[in-house]
């Protein structure tokens, strides 16, 4: 029985995808490049997002539910496409790969220092597998306990507001940025949101039922308000100023967590987004998994998955510091960004051209 | 009963000659003439009852001539066949066979065998019926029939293992059970490939969706009231002949979580109870692998007060916290498998000996540290909490390896581990239903009778896991 997915999983499947390591660096992402209340930045963006994955629901409709390879093919013949899917393919591995990369070099920093992070990356590499290997349908169901996992942190926020100052988010929008405002700098906020696009991968694997893009808005629309509030509580529980020289924002206030039985609980939370992170890994994995087996449908066995796992783990070498991962991370986040928005736009011409000509010879 | 027979007995012709060929050398084989009208009769003498073999054997056969005896058996209980196979599986049963002027006839003249039905020592519950199952399938069955007096209870007979051809009774509603299921089940069952089945809990492992999980895939237990209520519910009941555990499906992790005390107290406490295990499952899988990561990787995360006595403790233990950890959780193991093994009396003696010995003398030798005790007591204790032995074991071997996860890499560790198991989690299906029913496939109502015990007026459903065509529960005042 093959099992289709229903609107709440294809929410927590976005809201995790969403959920990466750039939540540990957004508030000072923010107050880099937006300025004061930066938090509201987040709103805007939001709604870019929101506006993309409108397109991708016009190539759904238009499309008629047929799949990003289907509609592509409906147009252009396979053969020259084939660069384009393994170029694609690559390029989702490594964004996957330096998204996990990156989280277990932040986790090194933090507890284990004298561990390699090529060897922690091993495991989270074993954890990848274990997920990949999988069906989408229990993908999506380990994805909904990862998902109780992590979003019970969005409890914690009440506990930070004792400390909270509403003159330290200042009566001023937008003002004391370190570069001027900017297309990047904006980009750069909306990093934030990148992983929404993967829904074009379910597209297969959903029916009517299925509701898909209710889905998608909803889970976008939860994380983009529990980034908006773990921002905007940053916001007014540092001052400006140490928002722009911390490094990791959403960590540094973890750091006031305390409980008489234990201390320094940030040890202890900042574990759960192992889950988040391995989500968008999986997920990135898993469109370069699609795309693959597109490619080589006589694949056997579990090679496709083991070739991308591998190649996870080999893509892991690339970076070393947080800043090298930084910024490859922020460069490959920026071309995703053009994918996410580049893609519909393609795709909704060909999937409405490739209609008429089909009624046409229907006719 | 549907048994299936060998190519050779499918061929076979039934005849006088030919059973006693296919019984011989068997010493409780008995064959029995009756010379005043040229009748035989046959059956394994150990498992016929004397007083029913008497009267309705010899007392009828030994008075009756030759037309008396053709009359005599036209009637019940005697019912004639020509079946070499149903014949031989008859005698095989508990009945005799009944040979004359070249026809054959059955009677059951079986007398029970093994215990009457007594308390589940597995599972004990305060208040409720304290019956239990028993090795007697038929017993069982009785039992079933007892407690849902409807005709809709369905059976199904089956029969597994080539050479002992265990049968296997499905039991369910007519209406209410989902037939996709069924035929999945019957399916498995029917191509399940064994020389001999003994018990429940091993035949299960031959039609799991998923045999390589450590999890076990199919609900069982000792008690008639689980399963009727199980039954009640939607799900498929199995009950194996020789064993006192009936199996249920299709089941979900949650369902071992479960105990009928939960619906025979008041909803809140069923509730408190249910929460109580939750946090058992935590602390059983969780508390010892906390213990070795805080002691390895985060001091910090202990408060000072408390990390005094801790560094005391463990300045005198030579061993790096992961190896002291996994001596005493070894030590703990074989102290629960030596009482499982023991006669309850000695049973108690290891107790109380191996609680001074690691308590008292383990900590004063420098073995271990005294915190590291009350970590996997506590474990041991949480993982008594949860209902059915079967989860509760497996959930102890899955806690050896986030210890090990937690020596490792500390925290970090530790969560992989979990990852590892939810992952595994959530490839696990039953019959093609999803193992962690109600979370994945979510399903809010279900909730209400999963980590909480809702009150009866909410539970209106019958669990989605089951698919069944007639979802709600009381129709009657609706």
């Amino acid at each position: 029985m093959r099992e289709k997915l229903n609107w709440f999983h294809v929410a927590v499947l976005v809201y995790m995808i969403e959920f990466d390591v750039t939540a540990f660096s957004l508030a000072r992402v923010t107050a880099e490049n937006i300025g004061t209340n930066g938090w509201f930045a987040l709103v805007l963006t939001s709604m870019a997002a929101s506006i993309n994955i409108f397109l991708y629901w016009a190539v759904y409709r238009i499309g008629k539910g047929q799949s990003f390879f289907q509609i592509m093919e409906s147009f252009v013949p396979r053969g020259p496409l084939v660069p384009a899917y393994l170029g694609l393919a690559a390029f989702w591995v490594l964004l996957g790969s330096l998204i996990g990369k990156n989280f277990v070099i932040v986790s090194q920093m933090l507890s284990f220092q004298s561990t390699h992070p090529m060897y922690i990356f091993l495991l989270y590499c074993l954890l990848v597998y274990a997920m990949l290997v999988k069906d989408l349908y229990s993908i999506v169901k380990a994805t909904t306990v990862f998902f109780l996992l992590s979003f019970w942190m969005n409890a914690l926020v009440p506990y930070f507001l004792s400390d909270w100052k509403a003159v330290r988010l200042t009566p001023f929008l937008f003002q004391g940025s370190e570069r001027a405002h900017s297309l990047q700098g904006w980009a750069e906020v909306f990093t934030a949101f990148v992983g929404y696009e993967l829904c074009l991968f379910l597209f297969p694997h959903s029916d009517r039922k299925t509701k898909l893009f209710r889905g998608v808005l909803l889970g976008h629309l939860l994380i983009s308000a529990a980034y908006v509030t773990t921002v905007f509580v940053t916001y007014g529980f540092f001052s400006f100023q140490q928002l722009k020289e911390l490094q990791f924002p959403l960590i540094n206030i973890l750091e006031y967590l305390e409980l008489p039985f234990l201390n320094r609980l940030e040890n202890l939370v900042f574990m759960f987004f192992l889950f988040s992170n391995l989500v968008t890994t999986v997920m990135f994995c898993f469109a370069s998994l699609s795309t693959l087996r597109h490619v080589f449908p006589r694949a056997k066995g579990k090679t496709l998955e083991t070739v991308i796992v591998c190649l996870v783990f080999a893509s892991g070498f690339l970076t070393k510091t947080v800043r090298e991962s930084d910024e490859m991370l922020r460069a490959l986040y920026f071309t995703e960004m053009a994918i996410a928005f580049g893609l519909p736009l393609l795709l909704i011409p060909m999937a409405y051209f490739a209609n008429r000509k089909g009624r046409g010879i229907e006719a | 009963m549907d048994i299936r027979p060998t190519p050779e007995e499918a061929k076979a012709e039934l005849t006088l000659a030919y059973i006693l060929d296919q019984f011989k050398d068997c010493a409780d084989f008995t064959h029995r003439s009756f010379p005043n009208n040229g009748a035989s009769v046959v059956y394994l003498s150990y498992l016929v009852g004397n007083d029913e073999l008497l009267r309705e054997i010899v007392k009828p056969l030994s008075g009756a001539n030759d037309e008396e005896a053709a009359a005599l058996l036209e009637c019940d209980p005697y019912s004639a066949t020509q079946d070499a196979t149903a014949c031989l599986n008859g005698i095989l049963d508990g009945s005799a066979a009944i040979f004359f002027r070249g026809r054959a006839w059955l009677v059951g003249i079986g007398r029970p065998i093994g215990r009457t039905i007594e308390q589940s020592e597995t599972e004990s519950v305060i208040a409720g019926p304290h019956d239990g199952f028993v090795e007697d399938l038929y017993e069982n069955l009785a039992v079933l029939r007892k407690r849902i007096k409807s005709p809709k209870l369905k059976t199904v007979f089956l029969s597994v293992g080539e050479i002992t051809r265990t049968t296997v009774a499905l039991v369910y509603l007519e209406g209410i059970a989902n037939r996709e299921f069924l035929g999945k089940l019957i399916g498995r069952i029917e191509g399940a490939e064994i020389d001999g089945v003994f018990e429940s809990n091993m035949f299960i492992q031959l039609i799991d969706d998923n045999p390589n999980s450590v999890f076990p895939q199919y609900m069982t237990t000792e008690r008639p009231d689980s399963i009727a209520s199980k039954i009640l519910g939607g799900r498929i009941a199995a009950l194996v002949d020789g064993s006192p555990s009936v199996f249920s499906c299709p089941t979900s992790f949650f369902d071992f979580f479960s105990s009928p005390d939960d619906y025979y107290q008041r909803w809140m406490l069923g509730t408190a109870l249910r929460l109580l295990r939750i946090i058992g499952f935590i602390v059983t899988i969780g508390f010892t692998a906390f213990y070795v990561s805080v002691t390895t990787y985060h001091y910090e995360m202990i408060p000072h007060t408390m990390l005094l006595n801790l560094t005391e403790s463990r300045s005198k233990v030579p061993f790096p916290p992961l190896i002291e950890a996994l001596l005493m959780e070894t030590t703990i193991e074989l102290l629960r498998e030596a009482g499982a093994r023991l006669p309850t009396k000695i049973g108690q003696t290891i107790g109380i000996v191996g609680g001074i010995v690691i308590g008292q003398a383990a900590v004063q030798a420098g073995f271990t540290s005294n915190i590291l005790i009350i970590a996997v007591a506590t474990s041991a204790i949480a993982s008594f909490v949860i209902p059915s032995y079967v989860m509760s074991a497996s959930l102890r071997l899955i806690r050896f390896g986030l210890i090990i996860m937690a020596g490792v890499l500390g925290n970090l560790g530790l969560f992989m581990g979990i990852g590892l198991v939810v992952i595994q989690l959530a490839g696990i299906t039953n019959l093609g239903a999803s193992y962690l029913t109600p979370i994945a496939p979510v399903n809010f109502r279900d909730m209400l009778d999963t980590f909480i015990r809702g009150p009866f007026w909410a539970l209106t459903k019958r669990p989605s896991i089951t698919r069944t065509p007639n979802k709600i529960k009381n129709k009657m005042k609706k």
